[in-house]
């Protein structure tokens, strides 16, 4: 439907029945005058209000976005609004990364007896939305293509060399293989060419042979942790008879750097894994690498290569008969180039020295988020435009994602609901994206597995980045991933929020 | 210990021996009092009475001559014996965070004050009582431990005046209804403290010029309660306090019928006698009701 | 689906400045609308009648009615669809009056946007799906937390009708704050003989189960169905065999033992009985004053007991209670006064609260009714009395009146003028609040005929003359000019606050509280004593400061809700809930966490660990439906796709 042109804008209100939608009834009741643009959607508490309700609104035409509650303390529901108020919180300041002014939307709390205020409420905000005009439709967004090459600098040096505790982590995985207890173990092996892994089961002491540590242990095995628990729960069901006692399943095994052990402890946080279900092999990262950016450095995304070795900084590759010689400078992963911590700081092993770096190193910001934070309003939708472009929708930044435990009832797949649908537009492939960010706000880890699993290159984590800086902003430097005793933020709150302010439209 | 001093004018005439006894304390405690170079007059009550613009400007002057000499000196706070001053200098420090009052301050300065800082801090000092950096800074136990002739046998009302506690946003020092620095701080030198429950109650101030009956009539009330709660002497931190209990003794009595012979001594003046100070140094001649015969009480000859 | 959509004109309300004709015919061009109308009052009973008509000629199997707000006629038209044969939840409203005819008069503009606003509607309906009540046992016994005159109503009038009763009181005995009056305004009747009757029928009867110095320290599970777990304190004397004789009590050595019933004016022993009319008429141990419990020595009472009643080594003991029913009547207590630095912050002996002198007057308090100073025991000639000290003041964030104030301050200058016939007492006001029955013709006769003297303004401070009395200064408003009086006993009627430990027994009930510990009720107006948590009533002054009256009336009030509530046979549950999708629900726990009323459990189904909503807990909020991460949990008529097409109704690119 289209607004009264020329008159009106698109205002949408999501009210909550109990005070604001009483309070704009007792407005009506007075009679007090406002511009008719808003239309009010009613539901039954702030904290119904999912974020991505008005981000949909945003994206799919609205000018304007208002959610309005019960006052802090005063819910209906005793606590929804709480929820409500971090949440609604943590999309306004999001907004402006997808290129989205924040101005549009704005979240407050007015009673039922607040007639008077809810007028003002709504004309201030009205007039804002006005003097803001038409909101730039994502749809109608002029794509712009650029991707930053910027290289961070390196937070420490890192070492291709390998660690030289393997053989003491191998003999620790070999041990405790050794009575049976664990179902398997997971780490990396050698993959198609030296400079691929791929995914290492290992269930026999031989198996253990195949373990690699180095550059190119670049997976996150706390991926697999939660599908491989499941793994292990039905081994023990096998000859089972209905009606037996279901025994206990054994334990997962599973090798760690410092960025997959921040996996794992965040799925300890949200109790989706419990402590006993896994053995914890650690040992001390010395970094890891981009595998296109070596390709990239040799010149032909296609080449064979036969031979690796490295130390210290230095990386020679053997491709097609050539030696190619790079520095990990050049080549490690943007997220182990900010890395501070190299070593898993929750484990039930761990091989060879801690690796540490300094507490007051501060790592470069990350150059994609300093190319975001450089572009106008505009730029970044234009961004986000051009880059969801070439998005085929493979998911594989979800299914690479360890915090993903959804897996074949993912909201993207379904019509119950139905958030995501089959059209085939950038601004449908661009909102499971920001679902997927929203989602995560509070729980990635920043372990960049999105972005490396995705084909064709979107930096999909600069979303989920731009959460994460957010959270810290909000939650005294809150990181996910860190203390497992720790409750997310998002499945909390507090009655006083210290860093949240408070929101007066009508006070402009 | 370094202190920035702003003696304000009293000091200088009818409070001399509060200035000559402060100097003198503060001395024999080891505290240098760096004398503001050039300081002007604070504005006191005629200016706060008409013109808050002006009243900030006049203090706001020596804030900045403050911030200046103790950037040179090394003085750590701004110190000033009276509570006029201090509220003056306070009040307009505290105006002074409001960038446009800021500038209509300066446009009245020869030299306008130094800007803010980018996160909005304040270069100009904050200002404290003598009273209050002895018993927070420089500490009761330390000034207990100099004492050399106890107060013992003395009982003495402390009396805070309306000032120096109020209003407490301002202030910001001890209980705005209940102050009790001064309490304890009589109690380290030896004294017996009586309770006085008016020692926050108005002496009539500055009334003492154009309603002297007023001033008369409050200053009695306070002379009463020290009597009737058994006061050997009152203790005064305010220039203007003593003078309405002083100075103005005789007025108060004939206003209320009664003789009070009730001695009125600055709190340096007594701290001073505690720490065994010359009496050179402490001016007690220079009081209109002689404390004397209460001095005698702890053995303490002085003439009269 | 076939939607009928049905235009209200509300008379000249709506269609004053909306072509109600205009939408109607917008809306039938809507998808899915078979019939479009405008009516003249859809409420009415012909408009009604219509839509039912309509429902039937038209094969409707959904109703749009574009009227007033929802809060006020959902429910009505909802029996309205019924009543046609449709179930009630098919059926949606588009608030055009409230929130487009009242608020402007652009003709066009609000025609376009009830259009809208219908359109929503009629999209949201056509996602709506049927939905069905369900029945559910209640367990028939109600537990009445708090003795005061509230709840002793409360448990009166529920026991009358059958209902089981189990009454929780802090202290060792009931009667709360009337048990410490003298006499009542406006009658000037004895208190404890107006409540000791009722006090003795709480101890008596069949249905009531009396639990003294108990605690409720944790509720759980859902209206009809709650189980209450309560501490009861060790009073170190076996209450089966105490007959309440009071030997003990004669006996004990300890007699510097502060004494909270008398509040604090004299000391009282470590094991007592708080007053002569205390039921239970037991005595108990002061643990913290005994010598026996604390150095090992004494030990009289337990020679002296004729019964053997005495137990030093008696345990704090936790039970537990289902009940269908909670009422919440936890009462008041004086604010924190020493606030006031001006009146001496509590230093001053002789300036005590109005409750304090209460027990000085009382004949069976600290002075056996002799009102006598507590500084030195003489009986005071001037009385002063402040009121207001602690209300109406927003400079200490005490904005509000405590309502019984300056009815119990007349009250006091009453008895005060009977006890000591040659005495003066003084009354600062600000206003003078005597709103109910014979209140305002009592505080005349105070002044009037007890000579009391009035004296409209505010006192600024009170201080100690030296010569044993106390100069209390104010200002007189009415004649313009200060005054001082000198005092040798000064009164302050203290503001009220909930009852001390309120928050958190609001919290342990899950229902809200606000910033001085009262407890939220339903609707200001319209449901003083419900709160929005299911199956939880307030009465007495724990929802707001309240005189006896109406204690007694919203003690009886509840109960009333209480009887209704559970003389069904079963209740039904509201089917605006959330319900779990197992097939999408991975167990994650996220909606176990945040649900406000841990109204989701996890199960085991089939081997995997799924969320399952507890029906009648869940209250409809919706919040675990904002924080699954895929949608498994659905909150029934309010889905992510209903509200979605409503969303897409209005932003469609």
């Amino acid at each position: 439907m289209s607004v009264l042109t020329g008159k009106e804008l698109r205002i949408v209100g999501f009210l909550c029945n109990w005070c604001s939608y009483g309070g704009a009834d007792t407005a009506g009741v007075a009679r007090a005058t406002q511009p008719t643009d808003l239309r009010i959607i009613r539901v039954p508490c702030s904290g119904r209000v999912n974020p991505l309700f008005p981000l949909k609104a945003l994206l799919s035409g609205a000018d304007g976005v208002l959610v309005s509650g019960c006052h802090p303390r005063d819910c209906h529901y005793s606590a929804g609004n709480f929820y409500a108020r971090r949440r609604l919180e943590l999309l306004k300041e999001f907004l402006p990364i997808i290129g989205i002014n924040p101005d549009r939307f704005e979240y407050t709390w007015v009673s039922a007896s607040e007639g008077q205020r809810w007028q003002q409420v709504v004309t201030a905000f009205t007039d804002r939305i006005h003097k803001l005009g038409p909101a730039p439709r994502f749809k109608d967004a002029e794509p712009i293509y650029d991707l930053p090459g910027a290289l961070t600098s390196l937070v420490r040096p890192l070492d291709c060399g390998g660690n030289p505790a393997l053989d003491e982590l191998k003999q620790q995985i070999r041990d405790a293989l050794a009575d049976g207890h664990l179902h398997c173990v997971v780490g990396w092996q050698q993959g198609y060419d030296p400079i691929h892994a791929t995914p290492l089961h290992m269930r026999k002491p031989e198996d253990v042979d195949r373990l690699i540590w180095g550059p190119f242990n670049i997976h996150s095995t706390a991926n697999m942790i939660t599908q491989l628990i499941k793994e292990a729960q039905d081994a023990a069901m096998v000859g089972v008879k209905r009606g037996d006692p279901i025994p206990p399943a054994k334990k997962v095994g599973v090798v760690v750097k410092g960025c997959d052990s921040k996996g794992l402890v965040e799925l300890l946080q949200e109790k989706l894994i419990d402590r006993n279900a896994v053995e914890i092999f650690a040992m001390g990262c010395n970094g890891t690498v981009s595998t296109d950016r070596i390709l990239a450095k040799i010149g032909n995304t296609a080449a064979r290569v036969s031979a690796v070795s490295g130390k210290g900084d230095t990386l020679t590759v053997t491709a097609d008969g050539t030696e190619y010689t790079m520095s990990m400078n050049d080549i490690a992963q943007d997220k182990c180039r900010a890395c501070k911590m190299p070593s898993a700081k929750v484990y039930d092993h761990f091989a060879g020295e801690p690796v540490t770096v300094a507490e007051d190193a501060v790592p470069e910001p990350a150059a994609i988020m300093a190319y975001l934070d450089s572009l106008t309003l505009d730029q970044r939708m234009g961004f986000w435009k051009g880059q969801m472009e070439r998005c085929i929708r493979c998911h594989a930044c979800r299914n690479a994602c360890p915090m993903c435990v959804c897996r074949e009832v993912c909201v993207a797949d379904s019509r119950e609901p139905h958030w995501v649908t089959q059209d085939d537009t950038v601004t449908n492939k661009f909102f499971f994206q920001l679902i997927h960010a929203l989602h995560l706000a509070g729980r990635c880890t920043g372990c960049g597995e999105c972005n490396r699993a995705c084909p064709v290159g979107i930096p999909v984590g600069a979303l989920k980045m731009q959460t994460g800086r957010i959270v810290q902003r909000l939650f005294d430097g809150y990181q996910p991933g860190t203390d497992a005793d720790a409750i997310p933020p998002f499945l909390g709150y507090e009655v006083e929020e210290k860093n949240i302010p408070e929101h007066h439209i009508e006070r402009a | 210990m370094k202190f920035a001093y702003y003696p304000g004018c009293s000091g200088k005439g009818t409070s001399v021996e509060y200035e000559i006894s402060t100097k003198a304390v503060c001395s024999a405690l080891g505290i240098y009092l760096q004398e503001l170079a050039d300081w002007s007059c604070c504005g006191s009550t005629p200016a706060h009475a008409t013109d808050t613009l002006l009243s900030a400007a006049l203090s706001a002057r020596n804030l900045s001559l403050a911030a200046e000499a103790m950037k040179q000196s090394g003085a750590t706070k701004l110190a000033t014996p009276c509570p006029s001053c201090l509220a003056n200098l306070k009040t307009a420090r505290h105006h002074m965070a409001n960038q446009e009052f800021r500038r209509k301050v300066d446009k009245l300065l020869d030299s306008p004050c130094p800007p803010l800082g980018p996160k909005g801090e304040e270069p100009l000092p904050e200002t404290y009582s003598i009273l209050q950096l002895l018993v927070e800074d420089y500490g009761l136990e330390n000034i207990a431990a100099k004492v050399t002739r106890p107060l013992k046998g003395l009982k003495i009302a402390p009396y805070y005046g309306c000032l120096l506690s109020r209003p407490a946003p301002i202030m910001q020092f001890d209980d705005p209804e209940n102050p009790t620095s001064m309490d304890r701080l009589l109690e380290a030198l030896g004294a017996e403290v009586v309770p006085f429950p008016l020692k926050t109650e108005c002496c009539g101030a500055a009334m003492g010029i154009p309603r002297r009956d007023i001033t008369a009539r409050l200053s009695a009330r306070l002379l009463d309660a020290a009597t009737t709660f058994g006061a050997d002497m009152i203790a005064v931190a305010c220039p203007l306090c003593h003078m309405n209990l002083d100075l103005r003794q005789e007025q108060a009595a004939k206003a209320s019928g009664v003789s009070y012979d009730m001695p009125v001594l600055y709190f340096t003046q007594l701290m001073g006698i505690a720490l065994g100070l010359p009496d050179s140094d402490l001016a007690l001649d220079k009081l209109s009701v002689s404390p004397a015969a209460a001095l005698q009480k702890i053995g303490k000859e002085i003439s009269a | 689906m076939r939607i009928g959509v049905f235009i209200c004109h509300c008379g000249s309300n709506i269609a004053g400045t909306v072509d109600c004709a205009q939408v109607a015919k917008n809306a039938t061009a809507f998808p899915d609308v078979a019939f479009a109308t405008d009516t003249m009052y859809a409420c009415s009973e012909p408009g009604q009648d219509a839509i039912v008509a309509a429902v039937k000629e038209h094969h409707l199997d959904g109703v749009v009615v574009a009227s007033c707000t929802p809060r006020m006629h959902e429910p009505t038209f909802r029996r309205t669809v019924e009543r046609a044969g449709l179930n009630r939840y098919m059926f949606e409203m588009a608030n055009i009056r409230e929130h487009v005819s009242w608020i402007g008069k652009d003709k066009e503009a609000n025609t376009n946007k009830a259009t809208e606003l219908v359109r929503m509607a009629v999209e949201k309906l056509r996602r709506d799906a049927p939905l069905y009540t369900k029945k559910f046992d209640s367990v028939k016994k109600v537990l009445v937390i708090g003795g005061g005159v509230a709840g002793i109503q409360a448990a009166l009038d529920c026991a009358d009708a059958g209902i089981q009763v189990v009454m929780v009181e802090r202290e060792t005995s009931i009667g709360g704050k009337m048990a410490k009056l003298d006499k009542t305004f406006p009658t000037v009747d004895c208190s404890s003989c107006i409540l000791g009757p009722k006090m003795v029928d709480v101890a008596q009867h069949p249905n009531i189960k009396l639990l003294a110095a108990s605690e409720v320290t944790n509720v759980s599970g859902y209206v009809g169905n709650f189980t209450v777990s309560i501490k009861r304190r060790a009073t170190y004397v076996d209450w089966s065999k105490c007959t309440g004789c009071g030997l003990c009590t004669e006996k004990c050595p300890s007699k510097k033992t502060p004494d909270k019933f008398n509040e604090f004016m004299g000391p009282t022993t470590a094991i007592n009985i708080p007053f002569p009319q205390a039921i239970p008429k037991k005595a108990a141990i002061n643990p913290d004053y005994c010598r026996k419990i604390k150095d090992g020595k004494c030990g009289v009472c337990a020679k002296v007991c004729p019964t053997g009643a005495i137990n030093y080594e008696m345990q704090d003991e936790v039970i537990t209670e289902q009940v269908g029913a909670i009422v919440a009547a936890s009462g008041y207590d004086l604010m924190d006064w020493t606030v006031y630095g001006e009146y001496g912050a509590g230093r001053y002996p002789d300036v005590i609260t109005s409750l304090q002198y209460e027990r000085l007057l009382s004949a069976a308090g600290p002075t056996g009714g002799h009102i006598q100073r507590p500084s030195d025991g003489k009986e005071p000639k001037s009385v002063v009395f402040i009121q207001c000290v602690g209300s109406r003041d927003r400079s200490i964030g005490r904005p509000y009146c405590s309502g019984f104030c300056c009815m119990y301050t007349a009250k006091q200058a009453v008895l005060t003028k009977d006890h000591i016939p040659d005495s003066q007492s003084y009354v600062f006001y600000m206003d003078i609040r005597a709103p109910g029955k014979m209140y305002d013709e009592f505080t005349r006769r105070a002044m009037e005929e007890y000579g009391t003297e009035y004296i409209r303004g505010r006192v600024s401070c009170i201080q100690p003359n030296g010569r044993g009395q106390y100069l209390v200064r104010g200002v007189d408003t009415l004649m313009g000019k200060p005054v001082e009086v000198l005092a040798d006993l000064v009164v302050l009627a203290v503001g009220v606050e909930g009852a001390k430990g309120a928050g958190k027994l609001a919290e342990t009930l899950h229902i809200s509280y606000d910033h001085y510990g009262f407890f939220m009720e339903s609707h200001c107006k319209l449901r003083p004593v419900e709160t929005n948590t299911a199956g939880v009533f307030l009465a007495g002054a724990c929802q707001g400061a309240k005189d006896i009256p109406s204690s007694v009336a919203q003690g009886s009030g509840a109960a009333a809700k209480v009887i209704g509530l559970l003389s069904k046979p079963q209740l039904e549950s509201d089917p605006q809930i959330s319900v779990v999708d197992i097939k999408r629900c991975v167990g994650c726990g996220k909606c176990v966490d945040v649900c406000p009323f841990q109204a989701i459990t996890k199960q085991s189904i089939r081997g995997e660990v799924k969320a399952q909503v507890i029906e009648a807990v869940c209250q409809g909020c919706g919040l675990c439906v904002a924080t699954c991460p895929q949608g498994a949990i659905q909150l029934s008529h309010f889905t992510d796709n209903q509200i979605l097409a409503e969303v897409n109704a209005l932003c469609q690119c």
